[in-house]
């Protein structure tokens, strides 16, 4: 008997989480990509300090403001160390009223979405969540959005998701002009209709919108200037998704595009634009830079390093965004400069005459005499000796900076590298300690093999640039290799993309052709006529989704399975009498699995339901055939997902023309009309289409035939006109009388 | 020791307004000194203590941990302090009777307090039984129950001045405004609100507020003054210094926008300025900073908006959530023990703090 008990005592404690409400969060403490390193190679990207606090402190406070009650922290890379800088921080402390519980996934799992197919697998959520990255910056209220999502889920079971973005204008430093995206929102209920991924390089000129969401959506707002704040309220359907749909990666760019392009899966996803509130990930070393400077501005206010301090540090707040310790363990040279947006860690001593400029710098350092610091963010334990030239570089922990060195845009200085005196590290030069210390990453150590190969060849060139005693490792400069290299990255990761999210790169060499006019046109242009389809847009989706010469076209050999597997699954449903339901759920699952449009399936269900309807001498009899059985089956054609009456004439049109069953092609026409599976308008749309009078076909056979169809379907409208207006003078006559006249 | 589990369960309703603090969930001065006072019940009623200082550093440790959470809120460190004065004074007052003469030394905080009656000292007087047995081995915890009740009755008191503190303020209200007199005052203040709406029980006069922006509270306050009947006017904050010639009194709540320049342009037209505040906002801490550091500045986003992309990367925004007016610019100060000058505001702080608490 313990077998129904067990099930018993679980679906207790489930309504017990479901009384109590407890809101669950999961963090993706693993960025999944590697913009950060060397930074991250022995230490994971979520506890790379921001504002002198790591980017997960700054997350789970973020979360503690909104009333997130349970954490799941997904660990990859690094996780012991994740798992151990949990346990250290004060988010142990029972107090804090946060259960923060460390989950150590499989090193094979390499983007987010093998992530949520792991929290599938676990089956730790247990009602709807939210779902986070390890390097979100955020005070937005998030618990105000739980609520708009859960009162939505109440009307609407389908509404799975919602995602958290912020107005910023095109241009807003903190926007990550490498991986944005345009959205295309309902005004009114700001449900989002299509997600359009877009990359920095190359640049996007043109969004493609599918035309289906212009019916029964007039109001239409097509926005290019949102920021994903990366805050996403998921149903608990949202995993099961990702387990069903093997090759989502990215959350945005495949799952959201995904389930919101594919009209299978009729589920809906929803925008929340914050009007309160600041959130943003820190992707990239761009957005490290923007990041900072947001938190050094007080746009995350009360999350702010004199109020709330994720790492307990307290400063105080000096005019011009100056943020000195409280503690007074630092020590300033009566003569250094202490410029606007600044940060300085516990412990610190900035000598004389040395500048420190929008820079952050973490706790026990040293700047010497004379030092210049421009956009510089230096992390914990770092020397920097007298009249060095640091600008817009992310310096590691313990790093040793030489006499006279200068470092160069967009440079990143591994933890524990020794520069020595007079080294002249280029602009977008990495270091890392000596290749004996370098330990890559495990899952692609074959990529870091290659790498170091080529680097060891330029190694003897590039170390010149260091000066004596240095303890570093310099790795060229990578040039695009615009052939080569795209064949296995995508577009997101590709080298030229990659430089818009780099710190310090301003771009000037690349040929961007004003990518930002041309979509806030496109943007202008849509919002003002919102319900006015956009010229392009239709005319890309059409020739997307409408191939024009369908049936005569030579099919690969995965679409021939297909259609043998759709004939065989129809007889059987035709045989055995399948309800319509199920017969439709096979063919979606038939779908799916073989990857083909929509219009295959249908071309096969008409041409399914023609071939099996019984030939009967006569032509009183025929009709009551063809009558009954498209009684029985011809829902089936708008049952396997969506609706397209056009289509589906225009299939039986070429089935008809090209099949034995010719002549039955009026009578079924009539048939489908009568059980308002196509309906009158849907005959005459068709009937003004140039292919429904044949033109483009070269077989003067099939063209003889479609024409003959032609002329059936111009007599069945004829009718319907005598039949309209025959209604007409009924109605106006008497309406008691109408049975009559049928 | 053995009362470690106790203290740290005694702890968690800290942490928890701690964290408030932080989070800025908390807000306004007498939400959060309310806030301080339930905290500080519950910490009493669980803490054990065998004599006056053990409860005195428990206290004193809340007391730090809350000021620490936010320290530009000075409510939580005056609710604190009050307390301790409290607990002081029934201490002394018990062990007055005692051949031994109290440790404390003899400060001119006591030397005034010597004076003032209190409701406390009659209803201890009644029970003169009350015998504090300090360091007791036998019964460690006597002192406790014997000083407990009358710890919670203070703290009750302190509760009860808090909730009180609008309508005691508003009773001198009718002797400051006199009929047909122009007033002018800025943003939203709960107590500023109470004080001309029962002022206008008994007199007719005009209020002009100025809206205080980027938070704006200017407009709530106009809406409810003249829901009330007080013929009010709404102006920008630009306009402060043409109106004052016209202005007859300014009346200010403490914690607000703009005081500095509305007070600089009183002082320019020689018009008297008030300020209304709960005797809770009394702090005895000197402004150690310059004008700029009792300030407390929140996010820029009420004054330039997110969505200037191009605009917030070049301007640096400052937004203040307070403005620090100097004393000379104040000429009178109402609180809810009555209207006080300038010069005996001293006394004042004097009679609810001891000195030794000024620093946690």
């Amino acid at each position: 008997m313990p077998i129904p008990s067990k099930p018993s005592s679980t679906s207790k404690v489930n309504l017990e989480d479901e009384d109590a409400e407890v809101l669950q969060a999961v963090i993706l403490a693993d960025s999944f990509n590697k913009r950060f390193k060397p930074l991250t190679v022995d230490r994971p990207k979520c506890l790379l300090p921001i504002c002198n606090a790591s980017l997960l402190d700054w997350t789970l406070e973020g979360l503690a403001l909104a009333g997130v009650q349970e954490v799941f922290v997904i660990c990859r890379s690094h996780a012991e160390q994740v798992k151990a800088a949990i346990q250290n921080s004060k988010w142990s402390h029972p107090s804090t009223g946060l259960k923060i519980v460390p989950v150590m996934t499989a090193k094979e799992t390499f983007s987010p979405g093998d992530a949520m197919r792991d929290i599938y697998t676990h089956g730790i959520i247990t009602s709807d969540f939210v779902l986070v990255f390890g390097d979100l910056v955020s005070n937005i209220r998030i618990d105000e959005v739980v609520r708009a999502h859960k009162d939505r889920r109440k009307t609407n079971k389908d509404a799975i998701m919602t995602m958290v973005v912020k107005q910023s204008g095109t241009t807003h430093r903190t926007r990550p002009k490498g991986d944005s995206a345009v959205f295309v929102l309902d005004r009114d209920t700001s449900e989002c209709l299509h997600y359009e991924p877009a990359s920095g390089y190359p640049p996007k000129t043109l969004a493609k919108i599918p035309r289906d969401i212009f019916d029964g959506h007039p109001n239409i707002e097509i926005r290019n200037d949102l920021l994903d704040c990366s805050i996403d309220i998921c149903a608990l359907e949202v995993p099961s998704l990702f387990q069903d749909n093997f090759d989502y990666g990215d959350i945005k760019r495949d799952f959201v595009h995904g389930v919101l392009a594919s009209d299978l899966l009729m589920k809906n996803i929803y925008c929340y634009i914050a009007k309160e509130g600041y959130a943003a990930r820190v992707q990239d070393t761009r957005s490290y830079d923007a990041i900072t400077k947001d938190i050094l501005s007080r746009w995350t206010f009360p999350l702010v390093p004199d109020n709330n301090h994720p790492n307990g540090h307290a400063y105080d707040h000096l005019r011009g965004n100056k943020y000195i310790p409280k503690d007074n363990s630092v020590v300033l040279s009566r003569t250094c400069k202490i410029g606007n947006n600044t940060l300085l860690g516990p412990s610190t001593q900035v000598r004389d005459d040395a500048q420190v400029i929008a820079s952050t710098i973490g706790a026990r350092c040293s700047i010497g005499t004379g030092t210049v610091l421009r956009n510089a963010y230096i992390f914990d334990d770092v020397v920097i000796a007298a009249n060095c030239v640091l600008e817009s570089c992310l310096i590691g922990a313990g790093v040793w900076v030489g006499e006279g060195s200068r470092i160069g845009r967009g440079s990143l200085v591994a933890d524990g590298v020794k520069l020595g005196p007079g080294t002249g590290i280029k602009a977008k030069e990495k270091t890392t300690p000596m290749i004996g210390e370098f330990i890559g990453d495990e899952s692609d150590e074959g990529d870091v093999d290659s790498e170091l190969e080529q680097a060891e060849q330029c190694q003897p060139s590039l170390s010149q640039s260091l000066g004596p005693n240095s303890d570093a490792f310099v790795w060229p400069r990578r040039v695009a290799q615009r052939n080569g290299e795209d064949r296995h990255e995508n577009e997101l990761e590709s080298f030229d993309n990659r430089r818009f999210m780099r710190l310090g790169d301003d771009f000037a060499d690349l040929d961007l052709s004003d990518p930002g006019s041309v979509t806030s046109e496109d943007e202008g242009s849509s919002e003002s006529d919102g319900d006015t389809v956009p010229q392009n847009a239709t005319v890309f989706s059409s020739a997307t989704s409408l191939p024009s010469a369908p049936a005569v076209k030579a099919v690969s050999a995965g679409e021939q399975e297909f259609q043998t597997e759709v004939r065989l699954s129809l007889d059987r449903a035709f045989s055995e009498g399948h309800s319509l339901d199920n017969a439709s759920v096979e063919l979606k699952t038939l779908r799916m699995a073989s990857n083909v449009p929509l219009r295959r399936v249908r071309e096969a269900v008409v041409a399914g339901i023609v071939e099996n309807i019984p030939l009967v001498e006569g032509a009183v009899p025929q009709r009551a055939q063809i009558k009954k059985w498209v009684d029985r089956w011809g829902d089936l054609i708008n049952l396997i997902g969506g609706v397209d009456g056009v289509e589906t004439v225009s299939i039986l049109q070429h089935h008809c023309a090209s099949s034995t069953r010719f002549h039955l092609f009026g009578q079924i026409l009539a048939a489908l009309y009568q059980n308002d599976i196509v309906e009158e308008d849907d005959i005459r749309n068709w009937h003004v289409q140039p292919e429904a009078k044949g033109e483009g076909i070269k077989n003067s056979d099939l063209l003889e035939k479609v024409q003959k169809t032609w002329i059936v379907g111009a007599r069945m409208i004829h009718q319907l006109n005598e039949q309209e207006s025959d209604e007409d003078d009924d109605s106006n006559d008497a309406e008691s009388e109408g049975g009559d006249s049928d | 020791m053995a009362t470690e589990p106790q203290t740290a369960a005694g702890q968690r309703p800290v942490e928890a307004l701690a964290a408030k603090l932080r989070r800025r969930q908390v807000v306004g001065s007498r939400e959060t000194a309310l806030e301080t006072a339930l905290v500080l019940r519950q910490v009493v009623s669980k803490a054990r203590f065998q004599n006056i200082n053990q409860l005195v550093e428990i206290i004193r440790s809340v007391g730090q941990k809350l000021i620490e959470a936010q320290p530009k809120e000075h409510t939580v460190g005056n609710t604190v302090r009050k307390l301790l004065h409290h607990i002081r004074e029934e201490y002394n007052n018990a062990s007055k009777g005692k051949a031994t003469a109290s440790v404390n030394e003899f400060s001119i905080a006591n030397f005034v307090l010597q004076g003032q009656p209190r409701r406390q000292i009659a209803a201890l007087k009644g029970e003169s039984t009350l015998v504090l047995k300090e360091d007791d081995l036998d019964d460690p915890d006597s002192f406790a129950r014997t000083l407990k009740p009358v710890v919670m009755e203070a703290i009750q008191d302190i509760l009860d001045e808090l909730e009180t503190v609008y309508d005691n303020i508003g009773k001198s209200a009718k002797d400051h405004i006199h009929s047909d007199e122009i007033i002018l005052t800025i943003g939203r203040s709960k107590t500023v609100e109470t004080y001309l709406k029962s002022a206008a029980h008994y007199h007719k006069f005009t209020v002009i507020v100025a809206e205080s922006g980027p938070s704006y509270g200017g407009h709530d306050m106009a809406r409810s003054l003249s829901s009330s009947g007080i013929s009010t006017f709404l102006v920008p904050d630009s306009s402060i210094y043409a109106l004052m010639s016209r202005v007859s009194k300014v009346i200010l709540g403490a914690m607000l926008f703009l005081q500095m320049v509305a007070s600089t342009a009183a002082r320019a037209h020689s018009t008297p300025v008030m300020v209304c505040a709960g005797q809770f906002k009394l702090t005895p801490l000197w402004n150690l900073y310059h004008e700029y550091g009792a300030l407390d500045f929140a996010d820029p986003s009420s004054v330039l908006g997110f969505e200037e992309g191009e605009l917030v990367d070049k301007v640096d925004v400052v937004n203040p959530y307070y403005d620090y007016v100097r004393p000379d610019l104040v000429n009178v100060y109402v609180t809810n023990d009555g209207d006080h000058p300038p010069p005996s505001m001293y006394r004042l702080v004097k009679e609810s703090y001891d000195d030794e608490d000024n620093e946690f």
